[in-house]
């Protein structure tokens, strides 16, 4: 099977040339499993709704009492991780979208030993309730790890999956990332994926890096950005390619319905105050899902960009070639 | 020292010898019977008659010792349990406190003096809660047991900052608030100038703090805060220079104040023996020039907390460097920021220094 057929690929429709033949995929997921087989294509967009308040950290790490990671079920279907943020500072976000054969994760926190905490056990116990829900058998579906960009608080936990059964996650490459998404014109080619009756789109999305890609779930709407466009600092490495997927996005936006645009971290408050880059207690926390509109705003704006330096859309902050770490951040204590 | 030509620590067979201290099984050529234990107090007497009358003059530095590693965090902070402060002995009547990185990134160090007639606190820590940090019990226990040690059931506590308005330092002192037999330095500029006696000369001229035969001198170095000040202790000759002088990212607050109060700690060293600058804080690694995000909560590979009076000289030239301009400027031991971001990053690496990369946590 090459790259392209496997992203098109049903595992369980494949199995089962019962009687039945292909008459329909929904008969034979069901065939194979038990649990009748979800319809993802039909009242969309699913409803589903984000927490008024991820967990965001303690004033004095060391007595954080909340979990490592906060699991959220936006729908029955689809669930979002969040890190803790005395676990670490970057306490990115993590999608985990279930279809009927397949269930993709999409980026992996900031961790690296399942000791530190496991994020893997975590996924594994959000699969087992899903099946449990849904009447399935958790071995029957395929894990898929995939990250939206090559940076380590996205893809550092994905040697915990090396023995897991049943299990694919992208290489730490720009080759080995396209290709695992079967993609030969990066960044314009728009590929599905197809999870079982659930399909998300996916294409190239550089600028923060040269390697990362925006995804789009069918189902619930939601256009994941990665950190390209985030609600915080966006950090702009190359600001023509970041640019031009901007434009990408904008023209998705305007063929597809678009439920919410999530990024993977939050870096600034309900009221604008921007959270320093490593801060570890985010109290008055913005929320991580913001409007087309938001999205539109920015790109307008950052067409009246010219010049490096950091810019606030109203709602993220561009900073354009300012590289890493670079705040907004003053010196409070300086005086004349 | 003198090196000695009869011993080579080296050739000792004592495998620290190649990478720690020079003499691990003591310099024989010292002598058994330095004059400096004459500054320690002897555990022997079953029933003393009256409260000990300790010795605070000196030849030279009082003996003493920083003989551990500091606690620097860990990977996930969360996990982390070190004590919320840690407590290390420098001598009898010298304790240097540090608060769990854990606990909050500044991570500062917070200076316990004792002398005949009372002690001296500087610096509070950077956190509030007493749960999080409960550096008044902490206090109060080593004082008890001082004072036990000693005889003296009353030990008058003095409460200084090295800066008013540094929160990194200033946050500890509601916990003070109402203990009984203590003093507490005033916060605001006006009142802490007036409480020294500085309020006609500032920024010349010198306070005391008197512990009992330990004078403490309060000298006025405002620079990275318009409030700041240095004290010198003349039994262990250290210098307490706070946010001033450090290893770590030192935010200029003011140029030409910085430099002017460095060099007013120069020609302090000049009169006064010097052994070490103790600064509030750590954020250098111990590879030259490198050093720790803000907000770290590990930081394992820390440069060691004292520094060498000669770093003065070094912090005036790049200090007078960088005036007048919003730049940062690397050095080895330290790093200056002018008018910029605490954040602001360069690519200017200081000429002669190695440029190494410590391993990151993961």
């Amino acid at each position: 099977m090459d790259r392209r057929t496997f992203l098109a690929y049903n595992a369980l429709a494949a199995v089962p040339l019962s009687g039945a033949g292909l008459a329909s995929f929904a008969n034979s997921a069901s065939a194979a499993t038990g649990g009748a087989p979800i319809d993802f294509k039909s009242n969309l967009p699913a409803p589903g709704n984000f927490p008024p308040k991820w967990i965001c950290g303690s004033s004095s790490c060391m007595d954080n009492t909340d979990p490592p990671v906060q699991v959220h079920w936006y729908n029955p279907h689809t669930a979002i991780l969040r890190q803790n943020k005395a676990y670490s500072y970057e306490a990115p976000f993590a999608p985990l979208y279930f279809g009927n054969d397949r269930v993709l994760l999409l980026d992996e926190g900031f961790v690296q030993l399942r000791n530190d905490w496991d994020l893997r056990g975590v996924v594994d116990q959000c699969i087992e309730e899903w099946c449990r829900r849904n009447d399935r058998d958790p071995a029957s579906l395929e894990l898929l790890v995939a990250f939206s960009h090559l940076h380590a608080d996205h893809y550092a936990a994905v040697n915990q999956f090396a023995d897991r059964p049943n299990t694919r996650y992208m290489g730490l490459t720009h080759e080995e990332m396209v290709g695992f998404w079967g993609m030969t014109n990066f960044p314009e080619e728009r590929v599905t994926l197809d999870l079982g009756g659930r399909e998300i789109l996916i294409w190239g999305s550089p600028g923060h890096v040269v390697s990362e890609f925006a995804y789009y779930d069918t189902y619930t709407q939601i256009l994941y950005t990665g950190d390209m466009f985030y609600r915080g600092r966006c950090y702009i490495s190359f600001w023509q390619p970041w640019f031009d997927s901007m434009k990408r996005l904008i023209d998705f936006c305007d063929t597809h319905p678009v439920t919410h645009v999530m990024g993977c971290h939050v870096e600034i408050s309900n009221t604008g105050e921007d959270y320093a880059y490593g801060m570890t207690w985010q109290p008055d926390e913005a929320p991580v899902e913001m409007t087309v509109a938001q999205l539109r705003e920015a790109f307008e704006y950052a067409k009246t960009i010219t010049e490096p330096g950091i810019y606030f859309t109203g709602t993220v902050f561009l900073c354009n070639q300012t590289r890493g770490t670079t705040t907004i951040d003053k010196n409070p204590y300086r005086y004349s | 020292m003198p090196q000695s030509p009869t011993y080579n620590p080296a050739l000792s067979g004592n495998p620290q010898s190649a990478t720690a201290r020079a003499y691990p099984n003591g310099n024989p050529d010292l002598g058994f019977n330095p004059p400096g234990a004459r500054n320690t107090d002897s555990a022997v007497p079953l029933h003393r008659k009256g409260p000990v009358v300790h010795e605070y003059s000196c030849e030279g530095p009082a003996a003493g010792n920083l003989a551990f590693r500091w606690t620097y965090g860990s990977n996930i902070a969360a996990k982390n349990r070190d004590p919320r402060v840690q407590v290390v002995q420098y001598n009898e009547d010298t304790f240097v406190l540090r608060q769990n990185v854990c606990v909050h990134w500044e991570a500062p160090f917070t200076y316990l003096l004792f002398g005949n007639k009372g002690a001296l606190l500087i610096d509070s820590g950077a956190t509030a809660n007493a749960d999080h940090y409960p550096l008044r019990k902490t206090v109060d226990a080593i004082i008890a047991r001082w004072g036990q040690a000693r005889g003296r059931s009353r030990v008058p506590l003095t409460v200084a900052l090295t800066s008013g308005e540094d929160i990194a330092q200033n946050q500890g002192l509601v916990q003070f608030a109402g203990r009984p037999d203590t003093v507490i330095v005033p916060k605001p500029l006006g009142a802490m100038k007036g409480f020294y006696g500085l309020a006609g000369s500032w920024p010349a001229g010198r306070g005391t703090i008197d512990l009992g035969d330990r004078l403490i001198e309060v000298i006025p170095t405002p620079g990275t805060h318009k409030d700041g000040v240095t004290f010198y202790d003349p039994y262990c000759d250290f210098l307490f220079t706070g946010d001033l002088l450090f290893p770590g990212k030192i935010n200029i607050g003011n140029d030409r104040d910085f430099v002017a109060s460095l060099e007013r700690l120069k020609s302090f060293v000049a009169e006064r023996p010097v052994k070490w600058i103790l600064g509030g804080h750590i954020e250098m690694m111990f590879v030259p020039g490198k050093y720790y995000a803000r907000f770290a909560t590990y930081k394992p590979y820390e440069r060691l907390l004292e520094m060498e009076p000669a770093l003065i000289d070094e912090a005036i030239k790049y200090g007078r460097e960088v005036q007048g301009k919003d730049m940062m400027l690397i050095r080895p031991d330290f790093v200056l920021f002018n008018g910029v971001s605490p954040d602001q990053r360069t690519q200017v690496w200081p000429e002669g220094v190695p440029n190494i990369n410590a391993p990151r946590p993961f």
